[in-house]
């Protein structure tokens, strides 16, 4: 057998305080199906950029072609033909999709005349191969996120990828849309391309995939060829530990309905007739693809982007929430998904994060009263166990899970009546997930009404004493969190019944 | 539409003319036409520059000092009886100098171009002064108007903005080049994933635009028997303008070099527009600023409705 | 880690202060004259306008924006102010406080425009700044001087107050104001807060667009009171007042340690960013040299002020790399042990 196509040898990286990757092997052969599996924060993501040459890692080799590469980065990979498709297509949304598909073809001295002609009708036919129904004209800013993602994949196929890396291809796909991917990459393995691909719909990998790695808290765990693994093994090497036993049990039953939607809608987010109550007391956890409108659905809620139909009902009374001032006026709270940009200031300091969204109470008159702010920041940081060398610490020479907790902290401060949590435990290391989990266990003890956005099947299972479904942008189903299984919730996340599971086994 | 902006800036144009043709016929005749676009052509070359910074999402405040240092270097070296060979490319040499040292301050130590190009700005403009005082340099005989007569002199300095922006129009579409100064604009992470080079391109769009200021200069040293040390005062307001009026957006990325020829052509017909409907010349600066505030306020409302 | 930014800046300022010294002793040495309390009110009366510039730069700065049209407020501020002096025959008091409005309604009109809008601020006060400049000249004509203001206002500019000149108290005044409004409440945390991270602001609630709007309209305010505090000065009001000095209260802003990307600085920073350039210049000029010498080290003086906050970080890449490297070359480093490379490559 031929050299493998990449090899990489006990991989490195760290950020700041923590290790995303920790001495990770990993093989690609020729014309093979390669699969990553891991939950959030895994170290998936971090892989891919060291591969793609986005990360320069701390230690370890890579091998492309059985030859050892001494420094990658994105230009050296993309000429050793490596392409990457992420989550978030990196294109440039001002070009048009031809011109996006062009810069992938292009040689990277720039003085090339390019040949518009032969490049639009080379888009056309990369975009008929992937099966997308676009204009090569569009620019990139008007297409669907789909649409958005095909251009991509046209690219990719256009620049002569050798490794092309899927990263959650199908998040946002319809199923047709799935099974013309498929297609496609049984072609390019045909052809003799290496593909890694990522996803965390098993189904998906048992249809496609000829390996499998699973990564754990950013170490390989095992390799194995797709025939003889089963999906109940597979989700243990991820999980590495029995589901159920580590979440705790609901200590008190829900009271009194403190947040109740009824045909909440908003045309910017595409958020439609959402319909539920929230009890206090109560996990309430809402599952769903990504993009199914559950973070748009929390942002209407805390005010950043108001709804403009339907009505919310906060104790029995119909209020508005125009901003986030107004949101938390009324007692909602909002930890957001993207800690690091949204979720906490990193260059401020634990004691300046805690009480950013209490200014008024804190301090009256708008004069900071240190000793005051030192107070409620030594309070939460003993009541969360956050470590921290000192409350005037900047957030960013904290853990991820830490970073979290601080966030935590700013909105238990505001004493909320209802608690968005959104991805509460993504990126964040395995100890310092079972304490949030507790957390926000006794945080809906104290009486307060949570709502848990998490696209971790396992954590929505586990936490939830109800289950909201999204999708298309509206809830199509709410379940029990005690009697229903992961089957229910995914089907109902996918829009399917049962038979889901059997979707593209061809 | 896609080339809405473009196409309501052309209309705006026209609009002026057509109010001029019925006020102010006299200012159709040929002659002061003629001389308008000539003195305009300069401001076009840097224009163009200008709007490749801007594309690549940067700025550029220092053009005016570059303008300047550029005329008088070149009116020195053209005193010292240097044929027009040598100091035309000296002229764009010295520009490109200029240029790379923000290139090299933007792009490689990841500052602000706003804030370097204005520290430089003083700076060139301020060793200027004290190396010349404020002197004018006297040409011989023959640099003026190239040594033709001032007819065919008025032409080529038109024919070379006219050719250099057709040229520059065509290769931002069709060169790989061109594309890169747009991918890196529209989003620099996402370009460096591609493997394009963003701090190469920027750095390279500013040196270009340094020469382009070189060029600029030489066609304004030309025009006159003598080298004004204050040449080119106030160039970067108008260039700035001409583009951002002209629908590159200035956070990059969006836009293309006609919407610039437009813009500064309607910004040229400004001033002698204001003196043909006998209003106080004193108003271009205040009519320039509301113009820039206009384009960006239609594109700040145009951006929010397509949001919302 | 806010001990660690604490610090450095401290020990930024304390730099600063160092050469503010030094400059002052050299100059004292070289130029006669310069050490003598006359000159020291030069100085001093030279660069309240700038200085007052300087300090609403501050927060606008911190904020992660920026605001070019502070000089030409400036100069439009004095005209208006000559013209409600002098033809619409207001007292000068009554004229000082209508400028102030009118400071206050061109800051506003740049916060409409960047907080309704979005627009970024460096071309929202691009336009201004032209706009603002424009309006000067055509009240004016280019030509128009307002002059004759009488001795009771001159004496603002040009007179002493308790030992001092008399324009040195409200710089003082306006100083304490914009200190406590940055270091002690809480509108000072929002403005760091929103030049950190702007999204991660609005998350935390807070109020940003107001607070993006009080900082540009609080430098229209200080703007007309540097343009009334340069009309005593100077005794007369022309279109061209204040040129160029955004530049200066810039650069004396970056000078004394703000970060140009928001988020960090200090106002005591600022004021010794402007004492260092208004010795600079005088001291120049009292050694003999031309003017456009202290214009030029300005630039310069910015320039070094803005890479020296970046160049130890490239320089702390550059060595991590080569050590990288040097790693990557040993002899078995294909089996390094993570923990060994990980020490060496902390920066």
């Amino acid at each position: 057998m031929s050299a493998p196509l990449l090899q990489l040898n006990t991989i490195t990286k760290s950020f700041d305080a923590v290790r995303a990757l920790k001495g990770v092997s990993f093989t690609l052969n020729p014309g093979e199906v390669h699969a990553l599996l891991g939950e959030n924060g895994a170290g998936k993501s971090t892989l891919i950029k060291v591969i793609t040459g986005a990360h320069q890692p701390n230690s370890g080799t890579i091998e492309i072609n059985g030859q050892l590469v001494e420094k990658l980065t994105p230009a050296s990979a993309h000429k050793l033909g490596i392409a990457a498709i992420y989550q978030q297509p990196a294109l440039f949304p001002d070009l048009s999709a031809a011109e996006n598909i062009a810069l992938g073809l292009e040689p990277t001295s720039g003085l090339r005349r390019i040949n518009w002609a032969q490049r639009r009708a080379q888009a056309r036919d990369l975009l008929k191969r992937v099966g997308a129904d676009i204009d090569p004209e569009t620019e990139v800013r008007n297409l669907s996120m789909p649409q958005q993602q095909l251009v991509e994949i046209a690219r990719s196929l256009g620049k002569g990828a050798r490794i092309l890396i899927m990263d959650e291809p199908t998040a946002s796909l319809t199923q047709k849309e799935v099974e013309l991917l498929f297609g496609v990459i049984c072609d390019l393995r045909r052809q003799g391309v290496g593909i890694i691909y990522i996803s965390h719909r098993l189904e998906e990998i048992f249809a496609v995939a000829d390996r499998v790695t699973v990564l754990r808290d950013g170490e390989s765990v095992a390799t194995h060829a797709i025939g003889v693994i089963d999906k109940p093994k597979l989700i243990r090497l991820m999980v590495g530990r029995e589901v159920a036993a580590i979440y705790p049990p609901a200590q008190t039953a829900p009271g009194q309905v403190v947040l109740s939607l009824s045909k909440v809608g908003c045309t910017k987010s595409q958020v439609h007739d959402v319909t539920f109550d929230v009890r206090a007391g109560e996990v309430f956890g809402l599952a769903g693809l990504v993009g199914a409108g559950r973070t748009e659905l929390a942002r209407m809620l805390f005010g950043i982007t108001p709804t403009d139909s339907g009505t919310i009902r906060l104790n029995g009374e119909t209020i508005q929430i125009h901003s986030p001032q107004q949101a938390i006026d009324h007692g909602i709270g909002y930890v957001p998904e993207d800690r690091r940009r949204h979720g906490v200031i990193l260059e401020m300091s634990v004691a300046a994060n805690a009480t950013m969204s209490v200014h008024r109470r804190i301090f009256p008159g708008a004069w900071l009263r240190f000793g005051a702010e030192q107070e409620l920041a030594k309070k939460y940081i003993h009541d969360l166990s956050i470590k921290t060398y000192s409350p005037d610490s900047n957030v960013n020479t904290l853990s991820g899970g830490n970073q979290q907790k601080v966030a935590l902290a700013r909105w238990l401060a505001t004493g909320p009546k209802v608690l968005i949590l959104d991805e509460p435990t993504q990126g964040v290391d395995v100890g310092a997930k079972a304490e949030i989990h507790k957390l926000i266990r006794n945080l809906a003890a104290q009486g307060l009404a949570v709502i848990m956005i998490s696209s971790d099947l396992p954590e929505i299972m586990g936490m939830s004493d109800r289950i909201g479904v999204m999708l298309g942008g509206t809830i199509t189903a709410i379940l029990d969190g005690k009697s229903a299984d992961a089957d229910a919730v995914m089907a109902a996340a996918l829009g399917q019944t049962q038979r889901a599971g059997e979707m593209s086994a061809q | 539409m896609k080339y809405f902006r473009e196409i309501s800036v052309a209309l705006a144009l026209l609009a002026l003319l057509v109010a001029l043709a019925i006020v102010a016929p006299a200012f159709f005749q040929p002659q002061p036409l003629l001389s308008l676009a000539t003195r305009e052509a300069p401001t076009l070359i840097v224009a163009c520059g200008m709007a490749l910074v801007i594309i690549c999402r940067q700025i550029d405040i220092s053009v005016a000092s570059q303008f300047a240092i550029c005329s008088v270097c070149a009116g020195l070296l053209a005193a010292m009886k240097l044929p027009l060979v040598v100091v035309l490319p000296a002229s764009i040499c010295i520009g490109a100098i200029l240029g790379s040292i923000n290139g090299a301050l933007i792009a490689g130590l990841g500052l602000p171009s706003i804030v370097v190009t204005l520290a430089t700005m003083v700076t060139w403009r301020e060793a200027l002064r004290w190396q010349r005082q404020g002197e004018f340099v006297n040409l011989p005989d023959n640099v003026q108007w190239f040594g033709l007569s001032q007819f065919a002199g008025q032409w080529t300095v038109i024919a070379v903005a006219v050719v250099l922006l057709i040229l520059l129009a065509i290769a931002m579409k069709r060169i790989a080049a061109g594309r890169f100064v747009y991918a890196v604009g529209s989003d620099a992470e996402a370009a460096r994933l591609a493997g394009i080079p963003p701090q190469r391109v920027t750095f390279l769009t500013f040196a270009f635009m340094g020469a382009l200021v070189g060029l600029a200069a030489m066609m304004n040293v030309v025009q006159s028997p003598q080298v004004d040390p204050k040449s080119g005062t106030g160039i970067e307001l108008k260039t700035i303008a001409a583009v951002v009026v002209g629908g590159v957006a200035i956070s990059g990325g969006r836009g293309n070099l006609w919407g610039a020829f437009a813009g500064l052509l309607l910004l040229a017909c400004v001033s002698p527009a204001l003196t043909h409907l006998h209003v106080d010349s004193y108003w271009e600066k205040a009519i320039q600023g509301m113009i820039i505030l206009l384009a960006v306020v239609a594109d700040g409302i145009r951006s929010k409705r397509g949001n919302a | 880690m806010k001990n660690f930014v604490r610090s450095n800046l401290a020990k930024h300022e304390a730099i600063l202060l160092v050469v503010v010294i030094a400059e002052w002793f050299y100059f004292n040495s070289v130029g006669a004259h310069f050490g003598s309390l006359d000159n020291t009110f030069d100085i001093v009366r030279h660069s309240v306008e700038i200085g007052l510039l300087a300090l609403v730069m501050t927060p606008i700065i911190l904020t992660g924006g920026i605001d070019l049209s502070v000089g030409s407020l400036l100069g439009l501020c004095a005209i208006l102010f000559g013209k409600l002096w002098r033809d619409a025959g207001l007292s000068p008091a009554t004229a000082g406080i209508c400028t102030v409005g009118i400071g206050a309604v061109a800051g506003g009109l740049n916060a409409t425009l960047i907080t309704w809008l979005r627009l970024p601020p460096l071309i929202v006060t691009l336009g201004t700044y032209s706009l603002f400049r424009g309006l000067a000249e055509a009240i004016t004509r280019g030509v128009d001087t307002f002059t004759g203001f009488p001795a009771s206002f001159l004496f603002l500019g040009q007179e002493r107050f308790l030992g001092m000149p008399a324009q040195a108290p409200i710089f003082v005044c306006v100083a304490i104001v914009v200190w406590l409004l940055v270091h002690r409440t809480t509108f000072g945390r929002s403005f760091r807060a929103i030049g950190f991270s702007p999204d991660g602001a609005r998350y935390a609630g807070l109020p940003v667009d107001r607070r993006i709007a009080m900082v540009y309209v609080l430098a229209g305010i200080v703007s007309a009171l540097a343009a009334i505090i340069y009309t005593a000065r100077l005794g007369q009001a022309k279109a061209d007042a204040g040129t160029g000095y955004e530049l200066y209260a810039i650069t004396a802003v970056v000078l004394g340690g703000t970060s140009i990307f928001g988020g960090i600085g200090t106002v005591h920073g600022t004021l010794l960013g402007v004492a260092a350039i208004a010795v600079l210049s005088n001291g120049l000029v009292h050694a003999r040299q031309p003017r456009e010498v202290a214009g030029m080290l300005t630039g310069l003086l910015l320039i070094l002020a803005l890479s020296s906050s970046v160049i130890p970080k490239i320089f702390a890449r550059l060595r991590a790399r080569r050590q990288t490297r040097r790693h990557d070359k040993a002899p078995n480093s294909k089996i390094q042990a993570p923990e060994k490379l990980q020490s060496s490559n902390t920066d």
